[in-house]
C-alpha cells in the first residue's frame, strides 16, 4: 500500500458570507495519524470535507505528494473517507458495500471477492458478507465503513468523528484497534474529533482548531502540557486559572497567571513544599468515582481540586498545586512554555 | 396494592377505550361511506354490467364484442401507456437526478423553479396547446423551418401516437419528478458523498446509489401516472382524430353515440385489469422487500 503526504497551503473556504476556513496551512507527513481537534463549529469537519473535495476552496491550494488536487472532483481525489453516520449503502449487502468501490475501479469479480474476503477477515467480520447492512450493530457498521474505505488501498484515509456514535466501551476498543490498523497499514490518516481524550490517545500530531483557524499544531504530550493560550488550555481540560505573584512558589517566571487541571490539585491541611499553596474554603464536594471533586473558594475566586476524602462545606483547607503542574500564561494570554517543548514531566524554570 | 384497588384502577381505562373505539369509528365513517358509495359500489356495478345482457342474464357477449370492435384500441392504449411511462421515467430521473447531484447552483435553482409549471395546467389546456404546437403548420414546425432545420415539404403533423406520448409525458413528468426529487432529497446525503468519495462519478452515483434507494417512489409515481393516462379523455380526443385511439375515447364514444353501457363497461374492465396488474406487481415487490428485511 502506497502512503502519501498531504500539504494544505492557505486554504480558505467560504459559505455565503461566512468564512468557515481562514488561510489554513498544514503539512501532514506520510504515514502519520493526524487529529483535527476543536469545539463544534470550529471548521474541522469542513476542512476534512475540503480535502475530500466536498467543500470548494475560495482560495489556496492542496496537494497530495506535491500534486495539486484542488481542482479535482471528489471521485478523482483518491482520498477514502469514513463518515460520521457511516453512510453504508442500505440497498446493498455487507459484501456488496465492500465490493462497490472495487467495481468502480473496474476490478474483475474474482479479485473483488478475494479482496472483500480479506477485508472481512481483517475486520473480524468474516461471516457477515451476505448480511443486510440494516441488521448490523453500530460497531459493526463502523467497521464495515472503515473496511469499505480501506478496500481500495487509499493513499489518504479521512475519518469524520468515526467513533462518536458508539457506546463508551466499544469506542475504547475500536480506538486502539483503529490505531493498530493504521500503524500496520502505514496509511496517512486524518481524523476529525471533538473528544480530546480520543485525540490524545490516537494521534501522532494534533491540530487544534478554533473559529476556522489553526490554533496549535503539536504532539499530544506537548498540546496537553503546553496549550498555546488560555482558550486552548480551557479546551484541553485546564479548568483553573490563578493570578499570582510567581515568587509565591519560589519559581522565577514573568507569568501573569497560571493554569492547572483539577486532577493535579489536591486539598491539604498544611502547606506543601514545592507547591502553590492557597488558603481556601470548601464550597461543595461531589463523589467522582476514584476521588472527590471539591469546589473551593479562595480570594473570591472558585477553583476545583481532587481529594481522596469527602470535604465538608465551609471547612478551612489549603489548595495545593505542585509547581510542575502549573502552566504559565503571559499578560497576552499566551502560554510561556516554548512551543517546541515536547517532553512531559518538566519543571518550571 | 390490594386486588380491589387494582380492578378499580383498571376499569376506567377500559371504559375510555370503548369510548375511544366509537369515536374512531365515527371519525372513519364519512371516509368509509365515500369509498363504499362513490367508489366500490359503482365499480362492482360496472363490472357486473359488463357480464349482463339486455334481458338481464349472464353473458360474455359484451366482452367478445368489446374485443372484436376495440381490440386494436386496447393494444394501442397499452403501447401508448408503456411508451409514455418510459419517457416519463427517463425524463423524471434525469431532472430529479440533476436537482440532487447538480453542481451548478443557479442551473439547479432555475430547473427547480421551471419543472413544476405543467402541474398547474389542466389536461384540456395541455391538449389544446399540444394541438397548436404539434400540428403540421403548428408552432414546432414553424420554429424548425425558421431555424432552417426543416424543409417546408418535409413538415408533418405530430398529432398521432407521438403527440399523445409527448403530451402525456409533458403533463406527467413534473408530477413524477416532484415525488422523485423529494425522495432523493430526503436520502442520507452521506450515502451519495461516500460513493463519490470512493470513485463514483455523478452518473454512476445516480444509477447505482440514488435510484435504487428511491425505486419504490418511482414506481408509485409511474403507477399513478398510468392511472391518469388510462382515465384522461380530453387529450386523446383532441390529439387523435379517428382510430385506433385510447380506450377512454372509445368508451365515451360507445356511451354517447350508442348508449351501450354494457360494451363500454366491458372495455372499462380491460382498464381495471391493466392497472390492477401493475398495482399487483408493485405490491408484490414491496411485500417481498418487507419480508426480506
Amino acid at each position: 500500500m502506497q502512503s502519501t503526504s498531504l500539504t494544505l497551503d492557505n486554504v480558505t473556504v467560504r459559505m455565503g458570507q461566512n468564512t468557515i476556513l481562514d488561510s489554513i496551512s498544514l503539512s501532514v507527513p506520510q504515514g502519520s495519524f493526524t487529529c483535527l481537534l476543536g469545539p463544534s463549529g470550529c471548521g474541522k469537519t469542513t476542512l476534512l470535507r475540503a480535502i475530500a473535495g466536498f467543500a470548494p476552496l475560495e482560495s489556496g491550494d492542496m496537494a497530495i505528494d506535491a500534486v495539486s488536487i484542488a481542482a479535482l472532483p471528489p471521485e478523482k481525489r483518491q482520498t477514502a473517507m469514513v463518515f460520521q453516520s457511516y453512510a453504508l449503502w442500505p440497498h446493498m449487502s455487507v459484501a456488496e458495500n465492500l465490493a462497490y468501490p472495487l467495481k468502480l475501479r473496474g476490478i474483475d469479480r474474482a479479485s473483488r471477492a478475494r479482496k472483500v474476503a480479506r477485508i472481512l477477515d481483517l475486520l473480524d467480520l468474516a461471516e457477515f458478507g451476505a448480511r443486510s447492512v440494516a441488521s448490523l450493530s453500530g460497531g459493526q457498521r463502523q467497521r464495515i465503513a472503515l473496511g469499505r474505505a480501506l478496500v481500495i488501498d487509499p493513499p489518504i484515509l479521512l475519518l469524520d468523528e468515526p467513533l462518536s456514535n458508539l457506546d463508551a466501551a466499544i469506542r475504547r476498543n475500536l480506538r486502539s484497534e483503529l490505531r493498530q490498523l493504521q500503524r500496520q497499514l502505514g496509511i496517512t490518516t486524518i481524523m476529525v474529533t471533538h473528544d480530546q481524550e480520543e485525540a490524545l490517545s490516537m494521534a501522532d500530531t494534533i491540530v487544534l482548531m478554533r473559529s476556522g483557524k489553526i490554533a496549535q499544531v503539536a504532539a499530544p504530550e506537548a498540546l496537553y502540557a503546553a496549550p498555546v493560550d488560555i482558550d486552548a488550555a480551557r479546551f484541553m481540560g485546564v479548568e483553573n486559572f490563578i493570578t499570582t505573584d510567581s515568587g509565591e512558589m519560589g519559581v522565577a517566571s514573568d507569568a501573569a497567571c497560571f493554569g492547572f487541571r483539577s486532577m493535579s490539585a489536591s486539598i491539604c491541611l498544611h502547606p506543601l513544599a514545592g507547591h502553590l499553596n492557597r488558603k481556601a474554603v470548601v464550597i461543595d464536594s461531589a463523589y467522582a468515582g476514584d476521588s472527590y471533586q471539591v469546589l473551593v473558594k479562595s480570594d473570591g475566586e472558585l477553583f476545583s481540586a481532587r481529594s481522596s476524602t469527602p470535604q465538608l462545606a465551609g471547612a478551612q483547607v489549603i489548595l495545593c498545586v505542585p509547581a510542575d503542574a502549573l502552566i504559565p500564561f503571559g499578560a497576552d494570554k499566551n502560554c510561556l512554555i516554548p512551543t517546541d517543548y515536547r517532553t512531559p514531566g518538566r519543571t518550571l524554570s | 396494592m390490594s386486588l380491589s384497588n387494582a380492578s378499580r384502577v383498571s376499569r376506567s381505562p377500559l371504559q375510555n377505550a370503548s369510548h375511544t373505539k366509537w369515536y374512531s369509528v365515527a371519525l372513519v365513517a364519512p371516509a368509509l361511506a365515500a369509498i363504499v358509495f362513490l367508489f366500490a359500489v359503482p365499480l362492482i356495478r360496472s363490472v357486473v354490467t359488463a357480464f349482463i345482457d339486455a334481458d338481464g342474464g349472464w353473458t360474455l357477449e359484451n366482452i367478445s364484442r368489446a374485443v372484436e370492435f376495440y381490440g386494436r384500441d386496447v393494444v394501442f392504449t397499452i403501447v401508448i401507456a408503456v411508451l409514455s411511462l418510459a419517457v416519463i421515467a427517463a425524463i423524471s430521473i434525469a431532472i430529479a437526478g440533476y436537482l440532487t447531484l447538480g453542481s451548478t447552483p443557479w442551473a439547479v435553482a432555475a430547473l427547480r423553479w421551471l419543472y413544476r409549471w405543467p402541474l398547474f395546467i389542466p389536461f384540456i389546456v395541455a391538449g389544446q396547446t399540444a394541438r397548436s404546437f404539434l400540428a403540421r403548420n403548428g408552432l414546432m414546425n414553424s420554429m424548425l423551418m425558421e431555424a432552417g432545420l426543416l424543409e417546408p415539404v418535409a413538415a408533418q403533423s405530430f398529432l398521432d401516437w407521438r403527440g399523445l406520448v409527448m403530451t402525456f409525458a409533458w403533463k406527467q413528468v413534473p408530477f413524477v419528478t416532484l415525488l422523485l426529487a423529494g425522495a432523493m432529497a430526503s436520502l442520507d446525503r452521506a450515502t451519495i458523498e461516500s460513493a463519490r468519495n470512493l470513485g463514483a462519478n455523478r452518473l454512476r452515483c445516480l444509477f447505482e446509489i440514488v435510484l435504487p434507494q428511491v425505486r419504490p417512489t418511482l414506481f408509485v409515481g409511474l403507477i399513478l401516472s398510468l392511472v391518469t393516462i388510462m382515465s384522461v379523455l380530453s387529450v386523446p380526443m383532441m390529439i387523435i382524430a379517428g382510430t385506433p385511439n385510447m380506450m377512454t375515447t372509445m368508451m365515451a364514444h360507445r356511451v354517447t353515440y350508442y348508449g351501450d353501457y354494457a360494451v363500454a363497461n366491458a372495455l372499462g374492465l380491460f382498464s381495471y385489469l391493466l392497472t390492477a396488474l401493475v398495482a399487483w406487481f408493485y405490491l408484490r415487490s414491496t411485500l417481498e422487500k418487507e419480508a426480506g428485511k
